[in-house]
């Protein structure tokens, strides 16, 4: 069956709030029917569009989302490379933030992802929670002191200023601006350390 | 990716090899299928019959890490039958180039020519042309005031013979094409059936099925992932393909290319953005304190002599304006030197040296966004109890991951470590905005659907807070070279707010001068790399991306940039939004499906690189059917359904266009040479492909060379390694990932439904190994090296069959690594344990496809 | 194929003018299937059917197919099955295949459900009105497949019991999507639109994989059960798909059928000592039974007893 779908961009912009303002998504007539019956799932969602998270293949998905939460994820019929569909675990990217609890059928937030700041202090056994502050505060602390501590600034007479001791492991999971933003705090410590996904 | 995942749907055969890309690149299944229901032969060659097997034409076995052995026999049968694209090589390949005397290769040894055993490395000159006439390289624009002052190189005339077939020529034997014939004519298809284990009548019709693909009109594309890359020779195995793609004239063609299906979302984007030891953005050279210890050094070492590479100046002085923004002038190197450069031993900080570096107590802290090396990198035991020497460690994801809790692992003592660790909890990727590469090169947007659950932050954020407060206390303080945090440009806020958009507008490239701000004000985007210069007026983050979010009508709106195209035509009366898009073509020029009107792919929009290589030097198409571009010389201008890989036209003083005839439009302009390489000296280990035997091996000697193990392996002889021989471990390993998980696991065991449809870690064990071993399909097994023991269960298969390899019957078994110790619906042990830290010298990659276990039942 | 086998399903039929043009098939086609189920997870997502969250707890049979079968809250599983090789370029004859409800023309559970909870829509798919089941389970009983799975507790009291199973997603239907299995397959092995094209499709397929040596290939569902609404290429024939060769409705099905109007005015005594009696003779619990795929047996795991004995040969599942 043929889905007809117009651009996503075409129709009026809705106002959201904040940093959502400028998304510019609009309401789909694809799936978002409205109210022909309050039952229908995806009755008055918007949409949003985004990339799935793993392979690489660059498949697009449909966010639909009401009142400020998802309700539904799948792929974008628009899309050329995967033409709405999804494998498992694309299919499943609902379940990082939402799911059906075992017990009560309830839709809730997933249960073992982590929303708080953590610290673990040395020693200890346990995780606590701290404050995203107080966690910054006290990164930037450590930062600096082995940076400091550790600091190389000539190599046979060349201007080197690196630093051996901090390594940074990451980023292919970020968007492309926070590749570049972690990239550059990290290599303007002086670390060259640096590596990715790219190998595992 | 060449070419982009649509673009499978254009080949004539198809071969998957080291890819099982239907488990674990889903969305290949509908490409490839479209590709089988127009007629296409898809072969697949993997040790395993895996899913993607089940679906192919042709299956071929194979030992896991005899890939180069594998293809060396393809490139023997195309040379000895004749198969090759005979004008394709002549005209856009080195294949006629004469090598220096110097070069040599033997096989007695194992060693080509150039090796230095006090250094342990090649000096890859050796390697080289011989040199015909060399001539200034200088342009008008590197005398330009703010352009830094250096001599560039000179342009080489290499000397040639007049084709492949110029064969009474006195220097033929010193052409690319006679020593690649002699190198590879040892690779018959009784030595490589002998190397790899299939039988020969599979590998012939496999080789015959591929080699037709040298038909001019015909296209062959090869899918490769970690199985090709993760040996010690990885890059060895990819540089392979090449050289049969380039024999075939499957480069550069719709339907062709050399198509790396690449396993995390946007691990493109991250190796684009160099998040690499050794790399700048935009596959430039990070500053080296051996190589490229002052700017004007990397300007006059970096650059190519000519084709497009003579303009990387542009691209690294548009990226330092980018890092120092005004404090970057003429006159200080554009601040080269608070760059941070790669010292003498630099190999050690990539990721397998990393963990040395912690079990040495040289490294004090760790960061880790989103990764979770803990379980993927290999040798994980070692790995975990290094971490435990680390000062502090700070984490970035969605779960505790085993790395964040690396202290918990079931065998560490936690009071016995004394490691801080710091958990940021990150916003899911439909919570924030930005922009993502896939394999082929798209660069897409990212809308935020909903806001994070609680306090989870974007990593944008994460970023933002940590160098603000980093900077502050530099600014009160002092401490070590200030200056280089000091003087780093850091204004990518909107209404005050840290935000993707404008570090969009730094990755794509702006006019820049000393009152630009980008948290105050939009700049003039610049409408692609082409205006890139390197007299300081330009900043670009990434030069490759330059063009992928470029409409002035209003920067602060991604849904008109052409990085959020939805075919959206040029024509539509509103344009997006109410706001004027960025020309672009029809929806899908020439029926081939490079959809130039979605997203935007890079370099320019490109969908095909090489894409001249698809016409013939006339610029006649090699098939009228799949036309990338085509001269037309009637009007004298090149048809374009895709962007030309290059210098199509010429920009008169006066503003007008001429098209450049096919003649002076080189295939492979950014190479020096402007050709194809065959026989290069650009890698470290080999300047042709040859086959070497894995770091563990479960044959007793290379039957191609002296050699068995490439002479260049990295980190062999550090003492974590613990070599297994194959008297005590006799069972090949390898592992590899299942459609239903993903990676560590850590984003797929916390999605129920995900461990509902693979809920246990297993190790694949064929029938015959698992009664020699009285193993039960189910049963919990031991699986155990000199490095670590894990258990699994086992799932004993039809689906792995043992290998004959020179004479003796060789085992394989194959584990998944999707497990750790955490998680609260399904938890595991971890495989990587067992894996060998040893690596590739050109990538540094890891050996995780081949090494030696033995099993038993639990 | 099978032959309609009771007079009042023929009856059945011809009252129902089966295939009429607006009728709908789901198309699976096992030689596109990649196995890599994310169908099941899409049916999952969309339905909010919950899958195992206590640690470890998710069942595994030592093979791919996981679930290995249905269950009260998997309508769908992808089934995996290795058979002796017929080529020499393959090791084995890898057979992926589907199982779900096949909403059957001449289906059992339509015709022995008492309160028309279970019914044909309008496609010709049987879905069912959740808020109509009293929990019966006949339908468990009357299926040839195996589909229906009850939720919630098997105390036949009544009230608390819902049967589930593949309903053809008729909300995405009726909003002109695919069912969320369809949507979501990325080979295309699933399509699903007008039932002759589905079958039309389907026989050339299959004469294409015969063609292309495969010499078993077949279609199922055309006829079988009156004609299904989810139709099969089979690419290695009918051996390695869990399907049986002559499906049929037993007899008790049809006695229920001539029961119904007794039974439809809701005599839940009488409902519950039919439904255990059907229940008896099938013993579907295969959490705690294992299948012996030689022998054909189902054995108990916790005795070693042969529970049943399922001849294949007759058609039996």
């Amino acid at each position: 069956m043929e889905l007809t779908r117009r651009g996503f961009f075409k129709a009026t912009a809705l106002a959201f709030a904040g940093s959502m303002a400028y998304e510019l998504s609009t309401r789909s007539a694809a799936f978002a029917i409205d109210g022909d019956a309050d039952d229908w799932k995806l009755v008055n969602t918007e949409e949003y569009t985004n990339i799935c998270c793993y392979c690489s293949g660059g498949c697009g998905v449909i966010c639909s989302v009401r009142d400020g939460e998802l309700i539904n994820l799948e792929g974008d019929p628009d899309h050329p490379i995967n033409e709405g569909c999804l494998c498992p675990k694309g299919a499943a990217m609902f379940q990082l933030r939402n799911i059906v609890d075992d017990k009560t059928g309830e839709i809730i937030h997933n249960p073992e992802r982590v929303t708080k700041p953590l610290v673990r202090r040395p020693g200890a056994s346990e995780w606590e929670e701290i404050s995203w502050d107080q966690m910054i505060q006290e990164i930037a602390r450590h930062v600096k002191d082995t940076r400091d501590a550790t600091f190389i600034d000539k190599e046979d007479g060349v201007t080197c200023n690196y630093t051996p001791a901090i390594g940074s492991m990451g980023g292919s999971q970020q968007n492309s601006e926070e590749e570049y933003l972690i990239l550059k705090v990290m290599r303007s410590l002086g670390i060259v350390a640096i590596d990715n996904q790219a190998r595992v | 990716m060449t070419g982009h995942y649509c673009d499978l749907s254009n080949a004539d055969v198809l071969l998957s090899c080291g890819s099982n890309n239907l488990e674990n690149h889903p969305v290949s299944s509908k490409w490839v299928q479209r590709a089988l229901d127009a007629g296409a032969t898809w072969i697949v060659v993997d040790p395993r019959y895996t899913r993607t097997a089940s679906q192919a034409d042709i299956y071929c076995p194979i030992r896991s890490g005899t890939d180069i052995a594998f293809y060396g026999g393809l490139i023997n049968y195309i040379i000895e039958n004749r198969l090759e694209q005979t004008e394709y090589v002549n005209e856009y390949t080195n294949a006629t180039y004469l090598i220096k005397d110097s070069y040599n290769f033997d096989p007695e040894t194992g060693f080509f020519s150039g090796w230095s055993e006090a250094d342990h490395k090649y000096d890859t000159s050796a390697w080289g042309y011989q040199v015909e006439s060399e001539t200034d390289g200088a342009q008008a624009w590197m005398s330009e005031a703010g352009v830094p002052k250096y001599t560039p190189k000179a342009v080489k005339t290499i000397k040639r013979i007049a084709s492949i077939d110029d064969t009474s020529n006195p220097d033929y034997k010193h052409s690319v094409w006679a020593i690649m014939k002699e190198h590879y004519s040892r690779y018959t298809i009784e030595t490589v059936c002998d190397i790899c284990g299939m039988d020969a009548a599979t590998l012939e019709l496999v080789y015959k099925t591929y080699a037709s693909t040298g038909a001019p009109e015909k296209s062959g594309t090869i899918m490769y992932a970690l199985g090709q890359t993760q040996h010690h020779y990885g890059s060895q195995n990819t540089r392979i393909m090449t050289l049969v793609q380039l024999l075939l004239g499957n480069a550069g063609i719709a339907g062709g290319g050399v198509n790396a299906l690449r396993g995390e979302p946007n691990v493109q984007g991250a190796t684009d953005m160099a998040m690499l030891v050794f790399d700048f953005p935009g596959y430039l050279k990070w500053p080296s304190v051996t190589d490229t210890p002052t700017l004007r050094k990397w300007l006059e070492t970096q650059p190519n002599a000519q084709g497009y590479y003579v303009n990387k100046p542009k691209f690294l002085i548009a990226g330092l304006k980018e890092w120092y923004g005004k404090n970057a002038t003429v006159d200080n190197d554009y601040g080269y030197d608070w760059l941070p450069k790669i010292p003498k031993n630099g190999a050690i900080y990539t990721t397998i040296g990393t963990f040395e570096l912690m079990d040495q107590g040289i490294m004090k802290g760790y960061f880790a966004w989103g990764q979770n090396p803990v379980v993927s990198d290999p040798n994980a035991k070692f790995n975990r109890n290094a971490m435990a020497k680390l000062d502090w460690l700070v984490v970035a994801d969605w779960v505790v991951t085993a790395t964040a809790s690396f202290w918990n692992a079931p065998d560490m003592d936690p009071s016995q470590i004394n490691t801080e660790v710091y958990l940021m909890p990150a916003a899911l990727i439909y919570e924030k905005s930005g922009t993502i590469a896939n394999s082929g090169r798209w660069l897409q947007w990212r809308q935020k659907a909903v806001e994070p659950i609680d306090e989870a932050k974007p990593d944008y954020e994460i970023c933002d807070m940590l160098w603000r407060e980093i900077s502050k206390l530099y600014q009160a303080e002092g401490g070590a070279c200030p200056e280089a945090i000091l003087n780093v440009k850091w204004d990518y806020y909107v209404d005050g707010k840290i935000d993707p958009r404008p570090v969009a507008w730094a990755l794509n490239g702006y006019e820049i001068d000393d009152s630009t701000d980008l948290g105050a004000k939009a700049p003039k985007l610049l409408p692609n790399f082409t205006k890139l210069t390197a007299d300081g007026k330009t900043a670009n983050a990434i030069w490759i991306y330059g063009g992928f979010y470029n409409n002035n009508a209003d920067p602060y709106d991604p849904a008109i940039q052409p990085v959020a195209r939805r075919h959206t035509k040029i024509d539509s009366e509103d344009g997006v939004n109410g706001k004027e898009m960025v020309p672009v073509p029809d929806k899908d020029p020439g029926n081939i499906r490079l959809y130039p009107s979605w997203a935007f792919s890079w370099p320019a929009n490109r969908r095909v690189i090489y894409n001249r290589a698809s016409a013939d030097a006339k610029g006649k198409p090699w098939n009228p059917d799949r036309v990338l571009v085509a001269w037309d010389d009637s009007k004298k201008e090149w048809i374009r359904n895709d962007v030309p890989d290059f210098g199509f036209s010429t920009t008169a003083e006066d503003g007008t266009v001429t098209h450049n005839p096919p003649e002076k439009c080189p295939a492979f302009f950014m190479k020096d040479e402007l050709h194809a390489n065959f026989v290069t000296t650009g890698m470290k280990d080999a300047p042709l492909p040859e086959h070497y035997e894995p770091f563990e091996t479960p044959v007793e000697k290379n039957l191609l060379n002296g050699a068995l193990n490439s002479p260049m392996i990295k980190f062999a002889e550090n003492e974590s390694v613990k070599k297994g021989d194959r008297s005590q471990y006799p069972i090949v390993a390898t592992t590899y990932s299942i459609t239903e998980h993903w990676q560590t696991g850590a984003q797929t065991r916390m999605c129920p439904v995900l461990d509902e449809i693979q809920p246990r870690q297993f190790i694949e064990i064929g029938e015959a190994l698992a009664a020699e071993k009285g193993i039960a399909n189910g049963d919990e097994v031991v699986v155990f090296n000199n490095r670590s023991e894990v258990r699994m269960n086992a799932l004993v298969t039809k689906r792995i069959q043992p290998l004959t390899v020179q004479g003796q019957t060789v085992h394989l078994v194959g584990m998944i690594h999707h497990w750790d110790w955490t998680n609260r619906y399904s938890t595991g042990e971890v495989t990587n344990e067992l894996t060998p830290n040893v690596g590739d010298p050109n990538s540094f990659i890891p050996e995780y496809k081949a090494f030696l276990v033995d099993v038993r039942k639990a | 194929m099978a032959t309609v086998q009771y007079e009042l399903n023929r009856t059945h039929l011809a009252e129902r003018n089966a295939y009429a043009a607006s009728e709908k098939a789901i198309l699976f086609d096992s030689s596109r299937c990649s196995g890599c189920k994310g169908c099941m997870v899409a049916c999952k997502c969309w339905n909010m059917l919950p899958s195992p969250m206590e640690l470890n707890s998710q069942e595994w049979n030592a093979s791919l197919q996981c679930p290995y079968d249905l269950g009260p809250n998997t309508r769908l599983t992808i089934t995996f099955r290795e058979l002796d090789s017929t080529s020499p370029y393959r090791p084995v004859d890898w057979a992926i295949g589907r199982r779900a409800c096949m909403h059957c023309t001449d289906a059992g559970c339509v015709n022995v459900c008492p309160t028309g909870a279970l019914f044909h829509n309008e496609d010709g798919l049987v879905t069912y009105d959740a808020s109509k089941c009293i929990g019966c389970s006949y339908c468990l009983g009357a299926c040839p497949f195996d589909v229906p799975r009850h939720i919630g507790k098997d105390d036949l009291s009544g009230t608390a019991i819902r049967i589930n199973k593949c309903t053809g997603c008729p909300d995405r239907v009726s909003h002109g999507m695919n069912p969320a299995c369809v949507t979501t397959c990325q080979p295309g092995a699933l399509q699903f639109g007008d039932r002759t094209e589905m079958v039309k499709i389907a026989e050339e397929r299959a004469a294409a994989l015969k063609a292309k040596g495969y010499e078993n290939a077949s279609v199922y569902g055309i006829n079988e059960m009156g004609g299904t609404h989810v139709i099969y290429v089979l690419k290695y024939g009918l051996d390695g798909y869990e399907l049986p060769a002559n499906p049929s409705i037993s007899w008790m099905t049809s006695a229920s059928e001539i029961m119904k109007p007794v039974l439809g005015i809701g005599f839940i005594a009488l409902v519950a000592g039919l439904g255990a009696c059907l229940l008896s003779g099938i013993g579907y619990r295969r959490d705690e039974l294992r299948y012996d795929e030689v022998n054909h047996d189902v054995i108990d795991v916790d005795t070693g007893d042969i529970v049943k004995h399922i001849d294949k040969e007759a058609g039996e599942r």
